[in-house]
């Protein structure tokens, strides 16, 4: 007999969030074929010079995802440092980056202009400096515990992946600063690289690398629930198409790589519900939540593949508008 | 419930209590006394929680007698030592030789679900060349048992029990992957790993029969640490959580509250039933089988309490060894204080191990052992300090007052089987009218090199984490096993590899009395490896027509 599958209200919610998860990633594939065909149509349209509007709407998209990757870590490591007593003053940093990280990317959501605004700039570049900080403090600490970088300390000690998406939350905010910061009628340049391919290609490793932190903790957690193959089997895929966008010919839609990424969008929000199931299959449940929400799954921790799958969508619209 | 209110059996209406919900019941089919059912299982623990769930999905008809209650986790087990202790064992039991042994909270349960409910959860294969230790290492006895038979057994136990182990365990032939991750280790673990790793020794987190991830209805462990008095999230993945529950969904009755006294045996030499008390009232059910599964010390009891004129020694017991070959398992302990905390109740108590002198046979005496990290809650813990440190007053107070601050280690040793320690009847008896064990056990010189070997060790990794006020228990036992040995033959065995009794061929022995020797490490996994098997073996026998 099965006595692995919890039975009663757990089961039902499962089932409910896992049917929610599955329609909405397949109603993310709703409408693209018309879309592409669009795309496709405007950018024959202004062939040899893009359009200044996508860039501003590809560099909005960009400060959207930088927030939702800073909304992120501000509560997954207020959550995770409180839990850790925030026995190192250090441990309040990514709190501190995050939020002005927030703040900048609200910011620059509501800019419409096309200037890059140096406030944001020294945010964006702090957080980066921060996120990368924090990887080698939590490094260190790994180092030093028995057992070095063996299993026991991936699954448990300090995260190395966490301060990473602080470190993301930056990169993408001070690239939607690049893009945002262009010369009328000429493509957006990175460092003298067409901003889409950028974009597309740091996305694609940043989803890489937080698959591979969800895989590490749910590997920690024996996948002992179907559903949490999704974070490790579908953004890995967006990935993919991100970076064959990024490396590949421009000015042509790509209506697979959108929908993936829309996928991994829905993902990261449905995954917030997934771990709120899971606390409530700690003992005692939502009733216990103040232990519970710091030994439980971490809800801020998923959308964290939302805001990467903005940036995505980002690249995808400036290459589509990359003249070829 | 109160802890002192006398219980009364709670699955007689064709329902069995549901652990996982508080007040929740769970169908369960009821059988007569009069049905010929066809097997009775004595004991719901390690060894005859598992058989009487694979042979109920197996499609037999099986009764399971507990003389424990039935307890429902979520409400009855408290946060309290002294309560818990209606999980042990404690009914009169005489003991002498020259180490006698002290029964109770260590070494016994009382409820469905038998040791286990209580049990600190370590789940450790044998070394594989234990099984024939005669032979390769030149002691004890070999079992009529192949390691490789075994050690997928061993998978089976692991998987159904959802062991949470490390990803790759560092002694022993490959195993597969452990169901569940290992626990986060604590504090007093990582002292363990640190003195291990100064030593030279590997060490590792320890594989544990409770979740790191939730797990059907039970939640993931929660670290505070009451494992050793009971489970009260369910955590635990002992027999009453696990293998009760598929038994009882398989159309197996668990009678709980139900002490078996007596086997009844025919003229033609076959089991025919058991004699059972419950209720008040003393009860007969028929049954094509029995399985003696008691643990042991009231195996052999129970054995020898049925003797009858054509088996007046007792039943199965031709070769005069039943009740014979009692071993337990070495359980000293070092302890010491850190500078700095420690908070050693914070999780299971045994998190992190070194199996290393399992494994090393560069010493001069027979048997290994391995060490574990220690969290013993403060009531025991107070008796370690009045018993072993003869700490009492003013003295002892101070002394609790460091208890965020004590680490220890405790080793769990394969003690030797001797013919004289052994479990016999005395002359007293028991509030159900039955004779009282008598319960006797000595070291071997072998058993005290052992012992002093591994508090010599322990000792060391103690003072390389900078311990201070080191001081050793000296005394302390736990696990039993032994008294109805399997072997290779009626002459030197009671129960053959089959569990099976040479002399009666339709009573068998599925429990931690058939060990023929101990080894170095915990023995539940082995036991329930055992009763897999053993179901297995049914099943083909039975197939064959030669049950
Ligand atoms: C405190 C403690 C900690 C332990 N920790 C570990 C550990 O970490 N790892 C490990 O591997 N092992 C551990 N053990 C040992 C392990 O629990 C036992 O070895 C194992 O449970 C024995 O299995 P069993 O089936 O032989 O007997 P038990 O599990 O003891 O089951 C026997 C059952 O039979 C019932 N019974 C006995 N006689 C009768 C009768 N006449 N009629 C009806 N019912 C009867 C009893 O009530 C009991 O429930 C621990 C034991 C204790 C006590
Ligand atoms: S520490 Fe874990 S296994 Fe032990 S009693 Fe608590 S929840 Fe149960």
């Amino acid at each position: 007999m099965d006595t692995r599958s919890p039975t009663g209200p757990v089961a039902v919610a499962l089932a409910a969030a896992g049917g929610m998860t599955v329609l909405g990633m397949a109603l993310s594939g709703a409408g693209l074929r018309r879309s592409g065909r669009r795309v496709a149509a405007r950018a024959n349209a202004v062939v040899g010079a893009a359009d200044r509007r996508t860039a501003v709407t590809a560099a909005r998209r960009l400060n959207r995802a930088s927030g939702t990757l800073a909304a992120s870590v501000l509560f997954d490591s207020a959550v995770e440092h409180y839990r850790g007593g925030f026995h190192n003053k250090a441990m309040y940093t990514p709190l501190v980056a995050a939020t002005l990280s927030l703040l900048v990317s609200a910011h620059g959501h509501r800019d419409r202009g096309h200037d890059a605004e140096l406030a944001r700039d020294l945010v964006y570049a702090g957080a980066g400096l921060a996120g990368l900080l924090g990887t080698g403090f939590h490094v260190f600490n790994v180092g030093k515990k028995p057992g070095g970088f063996g299993w026991q300390n991936l699954f448990y000690s300090a995260p190395l992946g966490a301060p990473a998406a602080l470190c993301l939350s930056g990169l993408l905010g001070w690239l939607s600063e690049r893009v945002r910061d262009n010369a009328p009628d000429t493509a957006p340049l990175v460092l003298g690289i067409p901003a889409g391919r950028v974009v597309g290609a740091a996305t694609a490793a940043g989803i890489i690398g937080t698959v591979a932190e969800a895989g590490l903790l749910h590997l920690r957690g024996q996948f002992h629930d179907p559903f949490m193959l999704l974070p490790v089997t579908v953004p890995p895929v967006a990935a993919g198409f991100c970076a064959a966008a990024a490396f590949g010919g421009a000015g042509r839609p790509r209506p697979l790589a959108r929908w993936m990424l829309r996928a991994s969008a829905v993902i990261g929000l449905s995954g917030s519900a997934f771990h709120a199931i899971g606390v409530a299959r700690s003992m005692g449940g939502w009733r216990n939540w103040r232990q519970n929400l710091l030994d439980g799954p971490p809800l801020p921790a998923p959308p964290a593949f939302t805001g990467l799958a903005l940036a995505g969508l980002a690249a995808l619209s400036l290459l589509e508008d990359q003249p070829e | 419930m109160y802890a002192d209110e006398p219980m009364r059996p709670r699955t007689m209406q064709g329902r069995a209590p549901d652990v996982f919900t508080r007040g929740g019941w769970i169908p369960m089919q009821l059988r007569s006394d009069g049905e010929e059912v066809d097997f009775v299982v004595i004991g719901t623990g390690a060894g005859g929680g598992p058989l009487t769930a694979r042979l109920a999905e197996k499609g037999f008809s099986v009764v399971a007698f507990d003389a424990g209650p039935y307890f429902r986790p979520l409400e009855e087990f408290a946060s309290d030592e002294a309560s818990q202790s209606k999980l042990f064992w404690t009914d009169e039991r005489i003991v002498d030789g020259a180490n006698p042994l002290k029964m109770g909270a260590n070494n016994s349960g009382k409820a469905v679900g038998g040791s286990t409910v209580h049990f600190a959860m370590v789940s450790l294969r044998f070394r594989p060349e234990w099984f024939r230790s005669r032979t390769l290492l030149g002691y004890g006895a070999d079992w009529p048992l192949d390691w490789r038979e075994m050690w997928t057994y061993y998978a089976q136990a692991e998987q159904d029990l959802s062991i949470s182990g490390p990803l790759s365990y560092p002694w022993g032939p490959k195993r597969p992957r452990y169901p569940y991750r290992a626990h986060e280790v604590n504090a007093a673990g990582l002292l363990l790993a640190k003195g291990a790793e100064a030593m030279g020794y590997r060490w590792s987190p320890t594989p544990l029969a409770t979740v790191s991830a939730p797990r059907g209805n039970s939640p993931p462990c929660v670290y505070r640490g009451f494992c050793r008095v009971g489970c009260s999230t369910n955590a635990k993945q002992s027999q009453l959580v696990t293998y009760i529950p598929r038994a009882v969904r398989a159309g197996a009755e668990i009678r709980d509250l139900a002490m078996v006294g007596r086997i009844e045996v025919d003229a033609t030499g076959r089991a025919t039933g058991v004699h059972y008390h419950r209720d008040g009232v003393w009860r007969f059910q028929r049954a094509r089988n029995v399985v003696v599964a008691g643990y042991a010390i009231e195996t052999p009891r129970l054995l020898l309490n049925s003797a009858t004129d054509r088996f007046p020694d007792g039943l199965a017991n031709s070769s005069g060894l039943v009740g014979r070959y009692l071993m337990t398992q070495s359980n000293q302990a070092v302890w010491g204080e850190m500078e700095e905390e420690v908070r050693w109740n914070k999780g299971p108590p045994s998190l992190a191990l070194t199996e290393h002198w399992n494994y090393d046979d560069r010493k001069d005496f027979f048997g290994g052992y391995c060490w574990m990290g220690q969290g013993p809650l403060p009531i025991e813990w107070s008796s370690v300090l009045t018993g072993a440190r003869g700490l009492w007053g003013e003295a002892l107070r101070r002394q609790m007052e460091n208890y965020n601050h004590q680490i220890g280690l405790k080793m769990v040793g394969e003690m030797l089987p001797h013919l004289d320690n052994r479990v016999t009847l005395s002359e007293e008896h028991d509030q159900y009218g039955l004779p009282i064990p008598r319960i006797t056990y000595s070291w071997t010189d072998n058993d005290k090199a052992l012992i002093d070997h591994g508090l010599a060790q322990m000792r060391t990794s103690l003072e390389l984490v900078g311990a201070r006020n080191i001081f050793l228990q000296k005394d302390d036992t736990n696990h039993l096993a032994g008294t109805a040995r399997m072997g290779f033959s009626r002459e030197t065995s009671v129960v053959d590899a089959d569990c099976r009794s040479w002399d009666i061929p339709n009573l068998f022995v599925c429990d931690g009395s058939v060990f023929p020797t101990t080894g170095g490490v915990n023995p539940h996994l082995t036991i329930t490896a055992i009763a897999l098997r053993t179901a297995d073996r049914i099943e083909a026998l039975a197939k064959r027509g030669e049950l």
